[in-house]
């Protein structure tokens, strides 16, 4: 068959992140193209990068032995390139038809609509993909999640689209509405289309995929028939193990237990999650994009409304909300820093004594200056934090940087419980490993640590224990020692289960 | 999508104005003489117009959520002076009317590039260029009253009759008319929905974002030029605050009407009975006498009320 699409020595940069490192592969005319990676392997970038929504640093695309580089989302849609985003991206007060014609509007003269020439094509489109139930009529946001689905590849097949990309097409269908996509793509296959298929849930991969093209932190690992692997072996490719031996060692002895959780749940978020936490204990949680863990991290916080449950901490129950929260000593680092973790306009200085800047205050309000530098350059210190002065704006500051200002604010507070979100999430791996230095030494100082995180070999080795979240279960709670990453995966794909959470 | 709620509910929140409306037309009916009288709702009518034809440019800006233009009724104002200081400079009417529209069309201009190509916020990009415009207007009558009698020449627009309908309210529901179809029956209407509903989506669906703001802004630039005309026609004059009684009403008009603040949701035609509801408001509250500053107050609990309604359609779960 011949190509229809090659990937030459792509990179992408990002300000201290590189998201592709010289990523190269070709998917051949006609074939359903797998490609699969942990969170952060840059699946997301490379497909922006082929529909055109961002720019490659360096490297270049071959679309039907032609060069190939699209700078907007049109000219790669005129390329016959059509993609599916893992974000909403319907019009929720729009009809059914106005949905799947959006960039493709019909028009006689003038800029008239052609509302019955789209009505038709429209219907059309739908019956080519089985869903004829759907009631052109009908605004976006009375459908069902399943027909939203289906309205955006009726928006891609309007498009005469030659090569489609989908981008975790399944994730918010049910089981049977997932068996009528599956025949979707297997007839666009079959008319011919060039399907580029990203999914975390490898049956998907092998029931669909001619060839799969695995990604781990920005790099191609492999490209390979789907009959020449199993999914054990896509795991481990998936996972690596590079990192292995970088971890520092665990505090040895964590204390008694001061946090715990019962049956919380939060509606159709996760649900019944349960656990005890000790002082200078690290507690991993490990789960799949909409496992729930990050949404159970923030609840921890009082910061997401909960339905059931309760959480105690040093035996008394912990009202509800972010402020009791802090004032028991509970700190959260967000996963996403700049809208939530720090003040990007304020200096280095202000966000790290933000929380305590009571206590540093004398009459009437007044900030003691000296006080507020004096605790700002104790911590800028102690976490090696780069900043040419404590006055700089954190917006100044590198990611790395951004997030140690982040955490130094809740150290600075003596926070007794850490969650952490992500916490190593798009900074350099020097960085990197200077947090798992300070995650480890403060677990040995008896903070304890709820570590959230999408990245195996860091939870393996920086926590004692490893809860699992899947679809909003904690499926399981493994011990790092004796469960490799593959185990811990496995799980939170759901292909093992666990009897009984010890 | 989970909680089903009552229908009453539901056309309460889409809409609730046009009930209030239609209990204050009743009451002014029972408690004032000259209510009803054709004579009367002419004079709504003719004062709705102006706002109205503004309010159309406003709702296709709050539509496309491209911000909110705080500048209309300054551009009004500007290109109203422009109007009649062009008169008054011996220039026939037709070329002094199209250079007010034309002023206006650039002003208008101007604040798309602004918001799209410097990438300003809306709100600011046309506060500032409220409170300048304003400024221009006064400096270029230095405080005066412009009049000419060749202004009598422009008075067809506002106190003509096409048969037994006043020109004014004739052109009102013409902008109307043509809003009406330019919304509902071209791409260029379906895709000013579809940028308000999910402005990534359509920009992924290979949509001109910018293109289609700048439209915006022109046609609402140009629509306020329109608007200075017509209030020069109705005065016979033009001052520097011409413009200025026309800020509440304009924006009022469009939230009034249902044009979610969030953009990509709301009805033309309801705007237009808006703009009737807020000329009438005024209008019933001089025939009961109140006091110029109690209708005031009563016009900004209206506002606050209509942008109540404004939450309860976008609470939404």
């Amino acid at each position: 068959m011949p190509v229809k699409l090659q990937i030459k020595k792509l990179c992408k940069e990002f300000p201290g992140v590189t998201a592709l490192d010289d990523v190269s592969f070709e998917v051949e005319a006609g074939e359903v193209h797998g490609l699969v990676g942990e969170n952060g392997a840059g699946k997301s970038t490379l497909i922006k990068i082929i529909s055109g929504a961002l720019a490659s640093t360096s490297g270049e695309m071959i679309l039907d032995g032609k060069p190939f580089r699209p700078m907007s989302p049109r000219e790669s849609l005129n390329a016959g390139i059509a993609a599916i985003y893992q974000e909403r991206s319907w019009l929720p007060f729009r009809s059914v038809m106005f949905n799947v014609m959006l960039g493709n509007e019909m028009s006689l003269s003038a800029g008239r609509m052609d509302s019955r020439g789209m009505r038709a094509r429209c219907a059309e489109v739908l019956k080519t993909l089985g869903a004829e139930e759907i009631p052109i009529g009908s605004n976006a946001e009375e459908l069902k999640a399943g027909q939203k689905q289906i309205l955006e590849i009726a928006r891609a097949l309007v498009q005469n689209s030659s090569l489609l990309i989908m981008d975790e097409a399944t994730a918010a269908l049910n089981s049977e509405e997932q068996e009528a996509l599956f025949s979707v793509v297997r007839s666009l296959k079959a008319r011919g289309l060039t399907i580029l298929y990203i999914s975390h849930r490898l049956e998907e991969i092998f029931r669909l995929a001619d060839k799969v093209t695995v990604l781990r932190d920005g790099r191609r690992i492999k490209t390979m028939p789907i009959s020449e692997t199993n999914k054990d072996q896509l795991i481990a490719d998936m996972v690596g193990r590079s990192l292995a031996n970088a971890f520092p060692r665990k505090n040895p002895a964590p204390g008694k237990p001061i946090f715990k959780v019962r049956g919380l749940s939060a509606d159709k978020v996760f649900n019944d999650v349960s656990f005890s936490l000790c002082s200078g204990e690290v507690l991993g949680i490990a789960g799949l994009a909409g496992s729930g863990k990050e949404e159970l991290g923030l609840c921890l916080f009082g910061a997401f409304p909960k339905d059931a449950g309760t959480i105690t901490i040093n035996g008394k129950v912990l009202p509800h909300s972010p402020a009791k929260a802090i004032a028991n000593g509970i700190a959260y680092l967000p996963e996403d820093r700049k809208l939530e973790g720090i003040f990007l306009t304020l200096p280095v200085k202000r966000n790290i004594s933000l929380p305590v800047l009571k206590k540093l205050s004398g009459a009437f309000g007044r900030i003691r200056r000296r006080r507020e530098d004096d605790l700002a350059r104790e911590w800028t210190t102690r976490l090696a934090i780069k900043t040419p002065s404590l006055m700089q704006l954190c917006e100044n500051l590198s990611g790395g940087n951004q997030q140690k200002v982040a955490l130094a604010k809740w150290l600075a507070s003596r926070a007794k419980i850490l969650i952490l979100s992500h916490p190593t999430q798009e900074i350099d791996v020097k960085v990197k490993f200077e947090f798992y230095q300070l995650i480890a030494e403060l677990s040995r100082q008896g903070v304890a640590i709820i570590l959230i995180s999408s990245e195996l070999a860091e939870l393996r080795g920086l926590c004692h224990k490893i809860m699992v979240m899947r679809e909003g279960e904690a499926v399981a709670t493994l011990d790092p020692e004796k469960s490799d990453a593959e185990t811990i995966l496995r799980f939170a794909l759901g292909h093992e289960k666990q009897a009984a959470t010890p | 999508m989970k909680v089903s709620k009552p229908k009453l509910y539901e056309f309460l929140a889409e809409n609730g104005f046009i009930i209030i409306f239609i209990l204050w037309c009743i009451f002014l009916a029972l408690f004032t003489d000259s209510f009803l009288h054709v004579s009367n709702i002419m004079v709504i009518l003719r004062q709705a117009s102006i706002i109205g034809i503004v309010a159309i440019g406003e709702t296709m800006i709050v539509l496309m959520a491209a911000g909110m233009d705080i500048s209309l009724a300054a551009i009004l104002g500007v290109s109203g002076v422009m109007v009649a200081s062009s008169i008054a400079g011996g220039f026939a009417v037709l070329p002094a009317a199209l250079a007010g529209i034309v002023l206006g069309g650039m002003i208008g201009f101007l604040n798309g590039a602004l918001v799209t190509r410097v990438r300003i916020n809306g709100i600011v990009v046309t506060l500032g260029m409220m409170y300048a415009l304003e400024g221009v207007a006064f400096v270029a009558t230095k405080g005066q009253t412009i009049s000419s009698p060749a202004m009598q020449a422009l008075a067809p627009l506002s106190r003509g009759y096409l048969g037994p309908i006043p020109v004014p309210v004739l052109l009102l529901f013409a902008a109307y008319t043509i809003a009406y179809y330019v919304l509902n029956y071209t791409v260029f209407g379906a895709r000013v929905y579809a940028i308000g509903n999910n402005e990534r989506a359509s920009w992924l669906s290979g949509i001109n974002i910018n293109r289609h703001k700048m439209l915006g802004y022109l046609v609402a630039g140009l629509l306020a030029g329109f608007g200075g005309v017509m209030q020069t026609a109705r005065m016979g004059s033009a001052t520097g605050g011409m413009g200025s009684e026309f800020l509440f009403p304009i924006l009022t008009a469009a939230i009034l009407g249902g044009i979610s603040l969030n953009g990509g949701k709301g009805k033309i035609q309801n705007v237009l009975i808006a703009a009737v509801f807020l000329t009438t408001i005024n209008n019933g509250l001089i025939l009961l006498n109140v006091p110029i500053y109690a209708q005031k107050i009563i016009s900004g609990v209206i506002l606050i009320l209509a942008l109540s309604l404004d939450r309860l359609r976008s609470v939404r779960k």
